[in-house]
């Protein structure tokens, strides 16, 4: 068959990747009274940026992510990805990672990796083929045959990265992935995810409540307060990559982070 | 592993302390050996029993209401159990009555079976299947209520259906207390159909057992109970032997 040249692609390659918030309000009906979530949130995220959403508890920012990833609809305004709205999750266009225990016990590594494959009836080969690839891009290689149990909280959420990356999306929604991992673990995992960042080119948006996590990880860190939900601050982390552990006692981390800070005790 | 060996051979010590115990008992007299017949002779008798073919006969009635119960309470236990747990509404409302439902003793329903269902299979299958309904009920409730939240969440972010959902989430998530409910189903299944058996019937084991008391032939009496201790064993055994095998999906 001859291509179409007249015909316009259904997504446009240059737009992948790319989010859009534009005046998203979110209100959960209560019993008694409703509860305003998120108020007239705007936002723009370009593709392959790295953006991490900070705030107070409460302050809407997995209920963000949750409606960037189609499983919760805002009440108004509009969310785009890859330029086209999400009325419902799209493994095509989002790959979500959850938080810990968010892996089947019943499958093994490479079987949960396979899981979103599985349910679109891709053939078993081809769904080993890129099983393989991805648990290989988390560094997981040889390990595709274990259970969850019988792997450490750090390897748990490689494999729910490797699931998340395994349909190739351009963009990648992390809800704390790395919020039950203790510290050291965490700040390798941030290292890994990074690495991982760079060798893909995703859209990441990154939940996160530590701050030193938002600003080591961020291209750009979004700042939310409570009650209702609102934006207050959007900065550009400056600092170069690939990222050390030694700035974490510079100076312009530390302006960064107490920034950050200022914002949320406000808020809190 | 050595643990599990020398904890075999204490579990097979004891069998046999408990086997020679009773022999010794009723051989020298101790226990009048006409209340307590020796342990060779009872499974002598066994032996015997299991080669008359009214015997047999019992055994096949009594299996037959046993499943046919088992099979229906199973399935409509379940499906209720699974409506209770996914309504809300229904689950506030109707849990509450299910529990006190479910301690009310069944046994004493058994005479309106009969009124009900005269006596034959019907009534035998029937008490059974009350006597089980309850229990799969609630360990169905309980079995929905081990199903992660985050899974589901899992699931339909990758673009699940309600069927693969329920296949490869619902299914493997329940499974490990289905298989223990089921086994605890069997227990009360089967106390069931042979409470109503030996209370009023013209045939199977439960019948036997109550008649051989009635005559006072204890050889055939405690022969009767090894009897169906093996069967409801065996069954027991084979559902753990099956759990053991996914116990590392309750993580």
């Amino acid at each position: 068959m001859q291509p179409l040249a007249n015909v316009t692609p259904l997504k446009p390659p240059a737009r992948a990747g790319a989010i859009e918030v534009k005046n998203v309000g979110q209100v959960f009906r209560g019993r008694s009274q409703d509860v305003v979530a998120l108020e007239d949130v705007s936002l723009e995220i370009k593709p392959g940026r790295f953006v991490v959403l900070v705030g107070p508890s409460g302050c809407g920012k997995s209920t963000l992510l949750m409606m960037m990833a189609g499983l919760r609809q805002q009440t108004s305004g509009t969310i785009t990805i890859s330029g086209a709205p999400i009325p419902q999750p799209d493994p095509d266009r989002v790959g979500v990672v959850f938080q810990e225990a968010s892996l089947f016990p019943w499958l093994t590594a490479e079987d949960n990796v396979e899981f979103p494959l599985a349910l679109r009836g891709v053939p078993k080969a081809e769904r080993r083929a890129k099983a393989q690839d991805a648990l290989k891009l988390v560094g997981l290689d040889g390990f595709g045959k274990r259970h969850p149990h019988e792997l450490s909280g750090g390897m748990k959420q490689r494999v729910s990265i490797a699931r998340g990356l395994v349909q190739d999306p351009p963009v990648l929604l992390m809800d704390e992935p790395f919020a039950a991992l203790d510290e050291q673990t965490r700040m390798t995992m941030g290292d890994e995810l990074l690495r991982i960042w760079a060798a893909t080119g995703k859209t990441v948006v990154f939940v996160t409540h530590s701050l030193t996590e938002a600003v080591y990880l961020a291209d750009e860190v979004i700042v939310m307060s409570a009650r209702p939900g609102r934006i207050v601050d959007h900065l550009q982390v400056q600092l170069p990559r690939p990222r050390t552990y030694e700035m974490l006692s510079g100076d312009a981390f530390g302006s960064l982070r107490d920034r950050i800070w200022r914002h949320i005790r406000k808020s809190a | 592993m050595p643990g599990t060996i020398a904890n075999n051979l204490a579990r097979i010590a004891i069998v046999i302390a408990v086997l020679a115990l009773w022999e010794v008992l009723s051989r020298t007299g101790i226990v009048n050996p006409r209340l307590l017949p020796s342990a060779s002779d009872t499974f002598a008798t066994l032996g015997d029993l299991l080669q008359r073919a009214a015997v047999r006969k019992d055994l096949m009635v009594t299996a037959t209401e046993v499943l046919a119960a088992f099979a229906l309470a199973v399935p409509f236990g379940a499906l209720i159990g699974f409506a209770v747990a996914e309504n809300r509404y229904f689950e506030d409302v109707a849990k509450p009555l299910l529990f006190f439902a479910f301690s009310i003793p069944k046994s004493i329903f058994l005479p309106m079976f009969i009124l009900v269902f005269g006596v034959g299979f019907a009534q035998k299958v029937g008490f059974g299947f009350f006597s089980t309904i309850f229990i799969v009920i609630m360990s169905t409730t309980t079995a929905v209520e081990s199903v992660k939240m985050e899974h589901l969440t899992v699931a339909r972010s990758y673009g699940a259906t309600r069927v693969q959902t329920a296949f490869r989430v619902y299914l493997p998530s329940m499974l490990p207390v289905l298989l223990e409910a089921l086994r605890i189903s069997m227990i009360f299944n089967l106390t069931g159909v042979i409470l109503a058996e030996m209370y009023a019937s013209r045939d199977g084991i439960g019948h036997q057992i109550a008649t051989w008391g009635e005559n006072f032939q204890m050889k055939q009496l405690l022969a009767g109970v090894v009897m169906v201790a093996a069967i409801a064993m065996t069954f027991n055994e084979l559902v753990r032997w099956v759990e053991t095998r996914c116990s590392h999906w309750r993580t």
